[in-house]
């Protein structure tokens, strides 16, 4: 029994990071059409900005949500100096990766200047530890379980019963039709990628409570999210959702049964097997849209 | 009957990047009603029209609507001043549903006010899109994609509604349809820029045609000015 529940609660708790960070890789691209690859330094600066923020003496309650907020506006600036300028180009794909890549490394140096090397760690979201089910977990994870869905369905439904919402979905679709109903493209992409800066944030918000925080965290959560998108097929926000927390449970499980040395090289032969089944999940994938 | 021009288009030069289309291109709309128009393929009646709502942005030349310098304006302003253009081919937003158009016609701040009666004008005119309103439009026929990217057009509360061959590639029965639909459309008070291959449909519609040859008017027709089909056809091949 406790064994079901340890891989219950770890997948879970894992699945939800891995949906947080998916889930803004996932609207940027249906939105815009490029992969935003400075996302995990978002993360890593939501994070710092947290950290900072508390070390300046606010309380946790005001020092988190602001970070998110500031991650927003950092967002938005992103997206203004090093995608908005080449949007229109035919190979703007490929520009975007090299020109996330070189913001996200600068971003990423600029923070060890800033901080420096030495891990930091975060007040958790809500201390102590509890058990359930026979076994013990934080209180921390569990908040982070519980606060994850909460977000990602307050998401789904700005998306889908709010005008702006509808807007958005409506740009990641036909951009020449959208301009001829006014809507205004340029801060829609603004918007996308604060939105997506702003979850990064808060999933750096959450790992920066359990595990001790460095300027490269952003890395692996990245190489994650990306495997999560393409897992779940790109084209909406659902599908990268869904195989978040698919792929947390298979870690959980695998990490259980064959280790942690295994569960990366397992996880890709699983991806790769699933790709041969069903190719159409991945950046071939012509049709954008969110949903 | 001849009052100003609602739209005019004075010397303008277009095209996508070092390829120019559109050469010095000069006409004026709406002096006589509705204006249609025609010409062989490729030669610019799109980029024509993308020029005018905002998405080409002209090289030289300028583009007046209803008194309004609009020259270079985004299509978002453009939308905002009421010229309305509803777009070559039926991609509109594959996988929102008709309502989600019509809700998205009605977006710009002009149009707001006047969502749900004009909704209502939409559902008259295509009440086979209020059968189908939760449905994708990815899902519709070719006749009932064009409804929609006309309804939607219309939810944009327009003062000028410019159509890119609105009935290319369907089939007899629904284009009768939608011709019919234009013309209520016009009836109803909205004067109409139509480029259309149907020539026969355009006479009925326009009482000014004009035909665009190599991005340039090569021959206006006026009202009054009796013409034969047949002429008509003998410009548009005879080149
Ligand atoms: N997006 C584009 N980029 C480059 N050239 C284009 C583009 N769209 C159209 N053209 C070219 O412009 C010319 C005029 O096309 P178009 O305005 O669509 O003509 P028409 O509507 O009269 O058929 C054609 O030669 C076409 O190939
Ligand atoms: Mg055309």
């Amino acid at each position: 029994m406790s064994v079901f529940s340890d891989i219950f609660f770890g997948g879970l708790f894992q699945g939800s990071l891995y949906a947080m960070m998916a889930v803004g890789l996932a609207l940027v691209w249906t939105t815009i059409g490029v992969f935003n690859f400075s996302h995990g330094v978002f993360m890593m600066l939501g994070a710092y900005f947290a950290w900072q923020l508390v070390a300046f003496g606010l309380p946790v309650v005001i020092a988190f949500p602001l970070a998110v907020i500031v991650m927003a506006g950092a967002g938005w600036i992103l997206q203004a100096s090093v995608v908005r300028p080449l949007i229109g180009r035919p190979n703007i794909v490929l520009v975007v990766v090299i020109t996330t890549l070189a913001a996200g490394s600068l971003i990423e140096n600029g923070a060890l200047t800033v901080w420096g090397p030495r891990s930091k760690q975060l007040p958790s979201l809500i201390e102590g530890n509890t058990t359930i089910a026979g076994v013990g977990v934080s209180l921390h994870q569990i908040a982070i379980i519980v606060i994850t869905p909460l977000i990602l369905a307050a998401l789904w439904s700005f998306l889908n019963r709010t005008r702006l919402g509808l807007a958005l979905r409506a740009v990641a679709q036909n951009e020449d039709a959208s301009h001829l109903v006014g809507l205004n493209v340029t801060a829609l992409y603004g918007l996308a990628f604060a939105i997506a800066a702003s979850l990064a944030g808060l999933a750096g918000i959450f790992m920066g409570g359990y595990r001790f925080m460095n300027p490269s965290m952003g890395a692996d959560p990245l190489l994650k999210a990306l495997i999560v998108v393409v897992f779940g097929g790109i084209s909406s926000i659902s599908g990268p959702i869904f195989a978040a927390y698919l792929i947390g449970f298979f870690e959980a499980a695998s990490n259980y049964y064959f280790g942690l040395y295994w569960t990366p090289a397992l996880l890709f032969l699983v991806l790769i097997a699933t790709l041969m089944v069903r190719p159409e999940g991945i950046f071939a994938s012509r049709s954008r849209g969110l949903a | 009957m001849s009052e100003s021009p609602i739209l005019s288009v004075e010397a303008v030069t277009a095209g996508y990047g070092r390829v120019t289309v559109l050469h010095d291109i000069t006409l004026e709309a709406g002096r006589f009603g509705n204006v249609g128009l025609f010409g062989p393929n490729g030669h610019g009646k799109t980029t024509l029209l993308r020029t005018i709502s905002g998405l080409v942005a002209p090289k030289s030349g300028r583009v007046v609507f209803d008194g309004k310098d609009i020259t270079g304006l985004s299509a978002r302003a453009i939308v905002a001043t009421g010229l309305i253009h509803v777009p070559q081919g039926n991609k509109l937003f594959p996988d929102l549903t008709i309502g989600d158009c019509m809700a998205l016609g009605a977006y710009s701040p002009r149009a707001r006010p006047h969502e749900a009666e004009n909704r209502e004008k939409v559902v008259k005119l295509f009440p086979k899109l209020a059968e189908r309103w939760r449905q994708k439009v990815r899902t519709l026929s070719g006749g009932e994609r064009q409804m929609v990217s006309i309804g939607t057009a219309l939810m944009s509360h327009p003062r000028l509604l410019i159509l890119d061959e609105p009935t290319l590639g369907l089939a007899p029965k629904i284009k009768d349809e939608l011709c019919t639909a234009v013309m209520d459309i016009s009836r109803g008070g909205v004067p109409l820029v139509v480029v259309e291959q149907d020539i026969e449909f355009l006479l009925e519609l326009s009482r000014q045609l004009f035909l665009v040859d190599h991005g340039a008017v090569k021959t206006e027709i006026r009202p009054g000015e009796s013409i034969e089909h047949s002429e008509i056809m003998a410009m548009y091949f005879g080149h």
